[in-house]
């Protein structure tokens, strides 16, 4: 198995059946959420997946996790097709890669202990052969987690713990089942910036202790960037530029990128600079605008690219961009 | 051995949650007044045989002992077989509660079932389901199951299990919306994300969540049985074997009670009935209150009144005038507490001063719990019943906002001082377009605007201030997107030309993008109209961009305030240190960014010295015991350039 793809997405779409426009319509329309999206994990690597709200990358980790089925394409794991799994054999590829949600308030139970929760996994895949066994994995999960010592922890409830500490709970449900992949979305929007570093520092600490590669995703470049070995920038269900970070961060080649990078609060007003605001928000992924889809707010818009849509641009072996700007 | 030693865990952990919900229940007085209701009828019910003076069966030994008053041999009298009422009145209470709890539970289980699948599964299935119900609710219940018993043998079991199979399409309503809603949360999505299977999710994530609806469900339902088990037998359909009092009615009724005037055999049963209902409503509101926090409204309630500060009167006047061009908004020396009873008040606001000018924009930052909404709260005298001004004056225009009353205050509130929330999602009525809203912000803080033309215009004006194109006006909320919900906020807020507007977290949960256009609108309102703006945040990033002065907040004191600038390079204090090396800084990306370990101090348990001791890494003895003061740093550029850290006392 080479190294390269360990987690390899091809061609991947997903169209929900969005509501006619009116009773009478006969087209049926659909919701472009996700729509081709290439690109490959190597182990241990974290690949941060950037863009705003309605870019479709929340809807990609659903299809990523199988709890969406993809309308076409194709999600290799280690080269096996896991696009299309039955109960069983998804179940299996579930202790592989794992999740963490954005908002730790909502994604645990409120009626559930810590160690409830983070014993669960193990319940629902029959790990380990008692419960000294399982206890020992819940509190190293713990541990790795921040959670320490793990004991003063177990007995409490989700409402008596802060965002940050919920946000360790959830890192530690889904290390308990020692996977491979760490599917993260938007893991620290909900948290307070001096929470964030530390939440960031422990996803960048696992990868190194623990081998685990991570695709973390998120509207804020500024908060990923630093710790990503890869960005891919999402627009309206595409990848519109993916490259090494210092590549995307220093030497943006899309103008969508450029702006993203423009808007990132800079901790100095001696820094403040002159950035890109992009008018308007993106457009409804039902009516898709035509050529380039960001031609609608791109600053840079030529005739051209209303027109034709831009093909991918290799700009180096790592880096990429879609924009007709860049063809020669 | 694995189940010998995990089952006394569970159990265990079941009595701490039983034990602390009756902690909660003991002290809800509705609930307790029907339980109590409740259980002593239960208790007559239980020992009737005991408690009765005759036989159930005995009939009258005498023939003149019919419909007798009450008397000493016969607390209720007798009714017309010359039986003991109140022997009656007691075995009774056995048939109408064993025919309302069991003809509950059936109903329970079947609306239960039901309303989980259909909720649950969803699609066919579950429009099915609801059909079904829905053709069960437009058919009356009552004349169904008098046609159902007539056409039966009018037994016990029958009457049971026709209430029981009416009577549960209200619970499988109820069920399968709670079913939907805890669907749809994360967490059940974690679970699948985990692995976990149908069965699991059910036992473990939706029951859990659905059960306490439940309870409180089946005490209505059960009390609804008793109902209509004395309907029936009152109207002959009970079975004349079993005494229910819905039965003692019926046989009082049908023969001439009323006319000779004999009260007593139609009021005790009645009565009967009465207290049980009665007591299963006010256990079933008890248990709701308890359960369902959303019938909480405590924020609602007017706070408590203000408790002035040292400075007298006299003084303050004196102090107005030598500031002759005061500044916009002075805050003083503001403390707020939160009451708790029976413990000492949390102090969750301290000593907190700052100015704003005309058209200055103030960044009030700190982590969640640090107290900056708060203090926001109570600039406006909003604090909610708990929260209470314990020291300290807002200065607005000169005038102390804590010593106005309620009507005065008002006056300030919106028109001179606005405020726009975080979750403007949340904030705007669903089923009203904006423009209207808006109008209708206008029309409650402005008499003088009317219903007209002038009214439709401001509207448009407010809009195009804040970006929104006119044609918007008409759509309702779930139209726009969040960042133009937000702005529609920014508009409502500026509908009576306030003068300074508080924005608490207005970009907390917004893209990157969306928040660097609201930042950029801001920052044109105020140089547009000269407004000035406190801007709430956690995020020191957001603050750079736009802010001209700075307050760092911890744990509800301010550990620094100076200019903009001052705070990014030339910070005094630890925390603002820390807190800026937390920040990632994409001009020098570095493999592991620094953070402050530990969490914020809890307002109930704040540390004796510093605040901030606990996480500071430059912390000495003195920190821990003793609480710094401000200082007022003089060598700094900063005209006002205020920290409290006992490092600074050698500086100062």
């Amino acid at each position: 198995m080479s190294k390269d793809n360990f987690l390899e997405v091809r061609g991947l779409k997903k169209y929900f059946d969005a509501d006619r426009p009116s009773f009478f319509s006969r087209e049926p329309r659909y919701v472009h959420a996700v729509d081709g999206i290439d690109f490959q994990l190597r182990h241990s690597e974290v690949i941060a997946l950037v863009g705003e709200s309605g870019c479709g990358k929340s809807t990609l980790a659903l299809l990523l996790m199988g709890l969406e089925e993809p309308t076409e394409g194709a999600i290799l794991f280690e080269g096996r097709d896991i696009t299309h799994l039955n109960d069983n054999e998804r179940k299996g590829l579930r202790r592989k890669i794992q999740m963490i949600f954005q908002d730790p308030y909502e994604s645990l139970n409120p009626t559930q202990t810590i160690e409830e929760i983070i014993n669960e996994p193990l319940v629902v895949h029959g790990i380990g052969n008692n419960k000294n066994e399982r206890d020992e994995r819940v509190k190293k999960a713990m541990e790795d987690s921040g959670l320490k010592p793990a004991e003063v922890y177990l007995q409490r409830f989700p409402h008596e713990l802060s965002g940050g500490q919920r946000q360790r709970v959830v890192i530690a449900a889904a290390l308990v089942l020692e996977p491979e992949i760490l599917l993260a979305d938007e893991p620290v929007s909900m948290l307070d910036v001096s929470i964030r570093a530390e939440i960031i520092n422990l996803l960048a600490e696992l990868r190194i202790t623990r081998q685990i590669a991570v695709i973390f995703i998120t509207h804020d470049l500024g908060s990923v960037g630093f710790f990503a070995d890869r960005v891919a920038v999402m627009y309206l269900g595409r990848i519109v530029e993916i490259g090494t970070m210092l590549e995307v961060l220093e030497k943006p080649q899309h103008p969508y990128t450029k702006a993203l990078i423009s808007v990132i609060p800079v901790p100095n007003p001696r820094l403040r600079h002159e950035r890109i605001i992009l008018q308007g928000e993106t457009p409804n992924p039902i009516d898709l605008p035509s050529g380039c889809r960001f031609h609608p707010r791109c600053p840079l818009a030529m005739a051209t690219c209303k027109a034709s849509d831009p093909p991918f641009i290799t700009l180096s072996k790592t880096h990429q961009a879609a924009c007709l700007l860049l063809v020669k | 051995m694995e189940t010998s030693t995990q089952v006394p865990e569970i159990q265990n952990q079941w009595i701490i949650r039983l034990t602390n919900f009756w902690r909660t229940f003991s002290k809800n007085r509705i609930g307790i007044v029907g339980l109590a209701m409740l259980i002593v009828i239960v208790f007559m019910a239980i020992f009737a045989p005991v408690i009765a003076p005759y036989d159930s069966s005995s009939s009258a030994s005498e023939i003149g002992d019919v419909y007798n008053p009450p008397s000493s041999s016969h607390w209720f009298g007798t009714d017309d077989a010359g039986q003991d009422v109140f022997s009656n009145f007691v075995f009774g209470a056995r048939v109408s509660l064993i025919v309302g709890f069991f003809a509950a539970f059936i109903s329970i289980i079947i609306g239960g079932l039901l309303g989980l699948v259909a909720g649950f599964f969803g699609g066919r299935m579950e429009n099915f389901i609801m059909r079904f119900t829905d053709i069960m609710l437009v058919i009356p219940d009552l004349p169904l199951m008098v046609v159902v018993v007539a056409l039966t043998k009018p037994s016990l079991l029958n009457i049971i299990f026709v209430i029981g199979l009416l009577g549960w399409t209200t619970t499988a309503r109820v069920v399968r919306s709670q079913t939907l809603a805890v669907k749809s949360r994360k967490f059940v999505l974690r679970a699948r994300a985990v692995g976990a299977g149908k069965g699991h999710i059910i036992s473990r994530h939706i029951l859990p969540l659905v059960t306490p609806i439940l309870v409180v469900q089946a005490v209505l339902v059960v009390s609804l049985a008793i109902l209509n088990e004395s309907a029936l037998s009152f109207l002959g359909l009970g079975d004349p074997t079993a005494l229910s009092w819905g039965q003692m009615l019926n046989y009082a009724f049908g023969r001439g009670a009323m006319s000779i005037g004999a009260w007593w055999a139609l009021l005790f049963p009645g009565f009967g009935i009465v207290w049980v209902v009665l007591g299963l409503t006010l256990l079933g509101q008890g248990l709701e209150q308890i359960l369902n926090p959303r019938l909480d409204t405590h924020h609602l309630m007017p706070g408590r009144p203000v408790i002035q500060g040292k400075m007298g009167m006299a003084l303050e006047k004196i102090i107005e005038k030598i500031i002759e061009k005061s500044p916009l908004l002075e805050v003083r020396n503001l403390s707020i507490n939160y009451i708790n009873e029976g413990k000492p008040p949390a102090r969750a606001v301290e000593n907190i001063s700052f100015t704003l000018k005309e058209g200055e924009l103030i960044g009030l930052v700190g982590e969640s719990g640090c107290g900056k909404t708060t203090l926001m709260l109570a600039l406006l005298r909003l604090l909610p019943s708990a929260g209470q001004i314990v020291n300290g004056q807002v200065l607005f225009n000169g005038k102390n906002l804590t010593a106005l009353n309620e009507q005065e205050i008002n006056a300030v509130r919106w028109k001179d001082i606005s405020i726009v929330f975080q979750g403007a999602m949340n904030a705007l009525n669903p089923v009203r377009t904006v423009g209207d809203q808006i109008a209708e912000a206008i029309i409650k803080h402005m008499p003088g605007f009317a219903r007209d033309q002038r009214l439709q215009e401001r509207v448009i004006e407010l809009l195009d201030l804040v970006g929104i194109a006119a044609d918007h006006k008409e759509h309702f909320p779930h139209q726009y997107s969040g960042g133009m919900r937000q702005r529609a906020m920014i508009a409502m807020a500026l509908a009576c030309n306030p003068q300074i507007i508080i924005a608490d977290e207005p970009t907390t949960a917004l893209d990157v993008m969306i928040q660097a256009q609201i930042l950029e609108l801001l920052d044109s309102l105020r140089k547009k109209l000269g407004l000035a703006i406190i801007f709430v945040t956690h995020d020191l990033g957001v603050v750079a961009e736009i802010c001209d002065k700075v307050l760092v907040m911890y744990g509800g004191v301010t550990a620094e305030y100076a200019d903009v600038d001052i705070i990014y390079n030339e910070s005094r204090h630890p925390y603002t240190q820390e807190l800026l090396k937390a920040f990632p800084d994409l001009t020098k990306p570095k493999k592991k960014l620094s953070s402050i370990p530990g969490y914020p101090p809890r307002l109930d348990a704040l540390p004796a010295g510093c605040r901030f001791a606990p996480r500071c890494p430059l912390a000495f003895e003195r920190c821990h015991t003793e609480q710094p003061l401000l200082h007022k740093l003089n060598d700094s550029q900063s005209a006002d350039h205020i920290a409290s850290c006992h490092l600074l006392e050698a500086s100062k």
